[in-house]
């Protein structure tokens, strides 16, 4: 069984090797792993492992740290541990980051704004920032007035809609329009085509109530008292 | 490092604030608040000149990019802390109980390998001076 063990060995005269056909001793540094044996060199070469035992090896080297250490008190954790597992954190990124305006709670892939984005495509940088120009300032002169609708309202938060409430308090009064604000989902066909189902239809009913507010409001600054008998808008109009 | 931290923050809250209201001037404008709005978008080229001169100052903050999935998400990045002390003390455990079963086994091979081949367990403790008997 030993003899069908040996190796073809690189074959150099026995009378060079001080220990005759014995193999040289190396010591080495890490000796962990390493099987105990003897190579003969010679006419017969072979390895006879060394010692009583048959691949016995070197056991490794004993560590101070182990898995069965507490590491958290080994690497002063534990007041960290403490501290994220005894209050109870919030999900949401605004809770994080409460004095930062706009919508942050929605994925940043909605809106382009993801930080992934910028690692895979990284924004071309190292060029000087330098003050805008009088031109370049020109670029930014804007025409007076209100933005348009799609704009309007991309900064402020969705209110969360129940479906009772949503059914039960229809508002006709038109200060509240402002708290009906919903994302920017028509901004884009791409966006559009995306969402879900149920997501187009509360947009759609969205738009709806949005007109037919837009079309009460321009009713109440032609004739402002419905009761009284007022015109008609066609009829102020033609006046 | 903390203090090099919480410029780099004040900054970036100041520039965030500078666009919220550049925002506001935009939403509804009126020809004169082009001065102010000049000024703003000045004042926002400065805050990023700002921003780029405190780069070096934390230059030797590394950020997990695991994070950056939880930032993305909407997630409370904290929540990634505490994920990670969670999974960390969980695979202490699961390694500290394999080590343990691994003690144990390693006792009662000795103790039954003992029973049945004395003399060659003898040889071995010899050869392994760290083995108790």
């Amino acid at each position: 069984m030993m003899g069908d063990q040996f190796r073809k060995v690189e074959q150099f005269s026995p009378k060079s090797s001080p220990r005759g056909a014995r193999s040289p001793v190396v010591s080495r540094q890490d000796s962990s792993g390493t099987l105990k044996t003897t190579i003969l060199l010679g006419k017969n070469p072979s390895i006879v492992p060394s010692g009583p035992f048959y691949l016995l090896k070197e056991p490794p080297g004993e560590s101070e740290l182990t898995g069965a250490t507490n590491l958290m008190a080994h690497y002063n954790l534990e007041h960290s541990y403490s501290k994220f597992s005894g209050k109870k954190l919030k999900e949401q990124l605004s809770s994080f980051l409460p004095s930062l305006p706009g919508v942050i709670d929605s994925p940043g892939q909605q809106d382009n704004s993801s930080l992934r984005s910028v690692i895979d495509k990284p924004p071309i940088c190292g060029k000087e920032i330098l003050p805008l120009s009088s031109v370049q300032l020109d670029g930014f002169r804007l025409h007076p007035g209100p933005l348009p609708e799609q704009y309007r309202y991309a900064n402020q938060a969705p209110i969360k809609k129940h479906k009772n409430k949503h059914k039960k308090h229809k508002h006709k009064d038109g200060s509240l329009q402002s708290q009906e604000v919903g994302p920017v989902a028509e901004a884009g066909p791409d966006t559009h085509e995306k969402k879900h189902k149920k997501q187009k239809r509360h947009d759609d009913d969205k738009e709806r109530k949005k007109r037919k507010k837009e079309k009460k409001r321009k009713k109440q600054k032609h004739s402002p008292e419905h009761s009284a008998g007022g015109m008609t808008p066609s009829q102020h109009g033609s006046n | 490092m903390a203090s090099s931290l919480e410029n780099l923050e004040s900054q970036l809250e100041l520039f965030a604030e500078n666009v919220r209201q550049i925002h506001i001037i935009v939403s509804d404008f009126q020809p004169q608040s082009q001065n102010v709005l000049n000024q703003k978008l000045q004042s926002l080229v400065h805050g990023l000149q700002e921003v780029d001169k405190l780069k070096t100052q934390v230059q030797e903050v590394h950020v997990p990019l695991e994070v950056f999935d939880y930032i993305d998400q909407g997630r409370n990045p904290q929540l990634y802390t505490k994920d990670c002390i969670e999974k960390a003390l969980a695979k202490n455990e699961q390694v500290k109980g394999k080590i343990d079963a691994y003690r144990k086994f390693k006792a009662n091979m000795l103790l039954e390998l003992s029973r049945t081949f004395p003399n060659e367990l003898n040889k071995y403790r010899a050869l392994r001076s760290n083995i108790p008997e």
